[in-house]
């Protein structure tokens, strides 16, 4: 038992280096997109203390508009900036029609307000677009589909074309939103509302013009995102569970860490890549990925409560 | 005058009402269009619901009485389902719960509420032995017929040819996803090949990339899977990815949506699937329902769909109960039934090619016919290819090994029975 926890999967790793940079790879692509989604919630949470639920029905929704609106006849592209409008509408209604009303309740309000939100958008959502899988416009946007076949190690090395996308938009936005956040006027406004929203508020930062911001980024988010996952298996509801997958990386991470989102997504995607083919599934039976990840978050969260970039709360009574 | 109006219309009101409770047959459907399975479950009840609106349009019902064909929301979540039997049961002749999960859960209910289950294809497969499981139908075949039937065919009709071979067993973590593998490990056991289950979890259906990475490790001779929803597409996707070739790669009946190999086109080619219904697009039927549900503007369907398999083996599903309901308004000659009598016509189903032709059903399903002994009929069925645009015929008529299922399903439901003691068993039927 102890030889096939601490040396057989190793001895694997070592035996077929091929098949554990392919697992690397995976753990990266996922990874990456799970920093992502992680991302839109901690943008939202740092300038409003709210907890973002509704993040992944608005993946759905933003690739069910994209789609939706290219079965119409619209060209890819035209389709994308359409959608990005749709996003900036949606994020202005939030936070006219729910938050702004709920400004000073409890954040637990707050929080209850985003399931309604994901309530309504699942419900609207099925109205316009209906229920049914739906082929994301891969091709149409120019990305490609096809996949790269390497050879390391004298091995098989897959790398499909679209992951690399995936993987070099994700990690572009994710630059451009820390170029943002810390280069622009707007984005110190986001970080300065985080850091001290009284403060903030004092010097004339507006706070419905910084909500509606940070709904749009995520609204920007929920769209790659929805790119990135509905090339590979199509768009439908489905993907709303997608998102969940974020939970244990802002536990990991923080949920005010835009370090911790990254780091935590890219940790959180390829340790439990690593746990279920190395331990998970010649150990356990598999299917480790359901579980490892909040396990992980656990543990942390046992020694260090903020999560790993998270800032250390500090009550005076 | 005033007051007369006033009785008048109320005692209209009370007639109406009482005309159409007393007309109708109410036949809930715990359907699923929303949430992870609506993509799957969508065409299966826009199928089953056409068929009973053009029942009702075209022949005025069954036996005269019209069919209430209620949807009953559950977004496949097993809590929701069981809600939607209990708000349901109170009119119900029959409880159609569209989910294995759902089915397990109210199986010991309906001994007590006395309502039929209607499980076409899916379910617990020992349900077969209606001896022990006197409510329960899941006509006309059981998860277990399906993996004895796709064994069939990838060893050219000899198990024996499966020894040494390795089989990957690619499954939603799931009750559904569970139930063949007391089946395929008997016969894993029996005839020397290698199964390997594979489960995937209901979060990580769209994000299957570990379990084909154990696939590329272990290098199966064949993928079975049993897939659902949003885990078909992931699977197909990730096949392709991984270069599985496609040919050596079958799955359940309901892993076989025309929508789901959509999506990766041409690159799906050669993949399988077993069916126990065929889409007949120049079946007698479809002109019945384009004439009186289609252009009277009364399907939520549309072509494309229309020509898929999933759409028309919702036809097929309907038409069982449709037979049922038949059979029982005639042994009882009564025409509003009650779950009792329904009962009694799910279990004397005699499904043969004459009556399909009547129903203008030929080639839609094979023929089979149920009894008090056996609730699912075993009308055997189809290998369906996907090549590239659509789901083609790639077997002949292919029946379950009965000899084997048999046994095991009288086992299998004395176990649940003895289980889940006191359990009523029908000591009538010989």
């Amino acid at each position: 038992m102890l030889h096939d926890i601490f040396i057989a999967p190793f001895q694997d790793m070592f035996s077929a280096p091929d098949f554990l940079l392919q697992v690397l790879w995976e753990g990266l692509v996922s990874g990456i997109l799970y920093a992502l989604i992680a991302l839109g919630f901690v943008l939202i949470f740092r300038s409003s203390r709210i907890f973002n639920f509704a993040q992944g029905i608005m993946v759905v929704f933003a690739a069910l508009t994209l789609v939706g609106l290219h079965a119409m006849g619209v060209p890819a592209w035209i389709c994308v900036l359409l959608t990005l409008g749709v996003m900036f509408v949606l994020a202005m209604a939030i936070e006219r029609v729910v938050l702004r009303p709920l400004v000073g309740q409890p954040d637990i309000i707050l929080f209850m307000a985003t399931i309604g939100i994901t309530l309504f958008l699942i419900g609207f959502g099925e109205i316009i677009f209906g229920g049914e899988n739906k082929v994301m416009i891969t091709e149409e946007l120019g990305i490609p589909t096809g996949s790269w076949t390497l050879e390391p190690f004298g091995g098989l090395l897959i790398l499909e074309q679209k992951d690399v996308t995936a993987v070099v938009v994700a990690a572009l936005l994710v630059i451009g939103l820390l170029v943002f956040l810390s280069r622009t006027q707007m984005g110190r406004a986001i970080r300065a509302l985080g850091d001290d929203s009284q403060a903030a508020l004092s010097v004339g930062i507006s706070l419905h013009t910084i909500w509606v911001l940070v709904w749009f980024i995520a609204g920007i988010i929920a769209l790659v995102t929805g790119i990135a996952w509905g090339a590979r298996a199509g768009v439908s509801f489905a993907l709303e569970v997608i998102a969940y997958k974020a939970l244990p990386v802002l536990m990991l991470g923080g949920l005010e860490s835009i370090a911790g989102a990254i780091i935590g997504g890219l940790m959180i995607g390829l340790l439990e890549k690593l746990f279920e083919i190395y331990w998970g599934q010649p150990l356990m039976g598999g299917n480790t990925e359901t579980w490892f990840a909040f396990v992980l978050a656990l543990l942390v969260l046992l020694f260090r409560p903020q999560g790993l970039f998270g800032e250390k709360i500090i009550e005076r009574v | 005058m005033k007051h007369f109006t006033k009785m008048a219309l109320a005692a209209t009101v009370a007639a109406g009402l009482c005309t159409s409770a007393a007309a109708d047959i109410y036949a809930p459907n715990l359907s699923y269009r929303t949430g992870p399975f609506a993509a799957t479950g969508i065409p299966l009840m826009n199928g089953q619901k056409d068929y009973f609106t053009m029942i009702n349009e075209r022949d005025g019902g069954i036996g005269g009485v019209k069919i209430e064909f209620d949807e009953c929301e559950t977004g496949y979540s097993t809590e929701k389902g069981v809600e939607c039997y209990e708000k349901t049961k109170g009119r119900a002749v029959v409880t159609q719960p569209w989910s294995t999960g759902i089915t397990l859960q109210v199986l010991p209910k309906t001994n007590v509420d006395m309502i039929p289950i209607l499980a076409p294809g899916y379910g617990f497969s020992p349900m077969a032995d209606g001896k022990v499981f006197q409510w329960a139908f899941n006509a006309p075949g059981s998860y277990w017929d399906a993996a004895s039937m796709i064994l069939k065919f990838i060893s050219q009709d000899n198990l024996d040819n499966l020894k040494g071979k390795k089989i990957a067993f690619l499954h939603l973590d799931h009750p559904f996803g569970k139930e063949p593998l007391p089946f395929l490990e008997a016969k894993a056991a029996q005839h020397g090949f290698e199964l390997l289950p594979i489960p995937v979890g209901l979060k990580e259906m769209q994000n299957q990339s570990a379990q084909w990475l154990q696939i590329r490790r272990e290098r199966p001779d064949y993928v079975i899977m049993w897939g659902w929803g949003a885990m078909n597409a992931g699977a197909i996707t990730e096949a392709v990815k991984t270069k599985f070739p496609m040919e050596n790669f079958i799955g359940t009946w309901w892993s076989g949506h025309d929508a789901d190999l959509k999506i990766v086109g041409e690159d799906g080619k050669g993949y399988k699937s077993i069916s126990f219904s065929r889409p007949m697009l120049d079946a007698a039927i479809q002109a019945d329902i384009k004439k009186y549900v289609v252009d009277a503007g009364k399907s939520q369907s549309n072509p494309e769909e229309m020509s898929g398999v999933f759409y028309n083996r919702g036809l097929v599903i309907s038409m069982i109960l449709a037979e049922g309901i038949k059979a029982a308004q005639d042994h009882f000659k009564v025409g509003e039934i009650n779950a009792e009598q329904l009962r009694w016509g799910l279990e004397n189903l005699n499904v043969t090619e004459e009556r399909l032709a009547e129903l203008g059903m030929t080639g839609m399903v094979a023929p089979f016919k149920t009894s008090c002994s056996d609730h699912t009929g075993h009308s055997g069925g189809w290998v369906l290819e996907w090549d590239g645009k659509a789901f083609v015929e790639a077997s002949d008529h292919l029946t379950p090994d009965s000899a084997s299922i048999q046994p095991l399903e009288v086992e299998k439901a004395a176990e649940y029975a003895a289980a889940n003691a006191p359990w009523p068993i029908n000591e009538e039927c010989k």
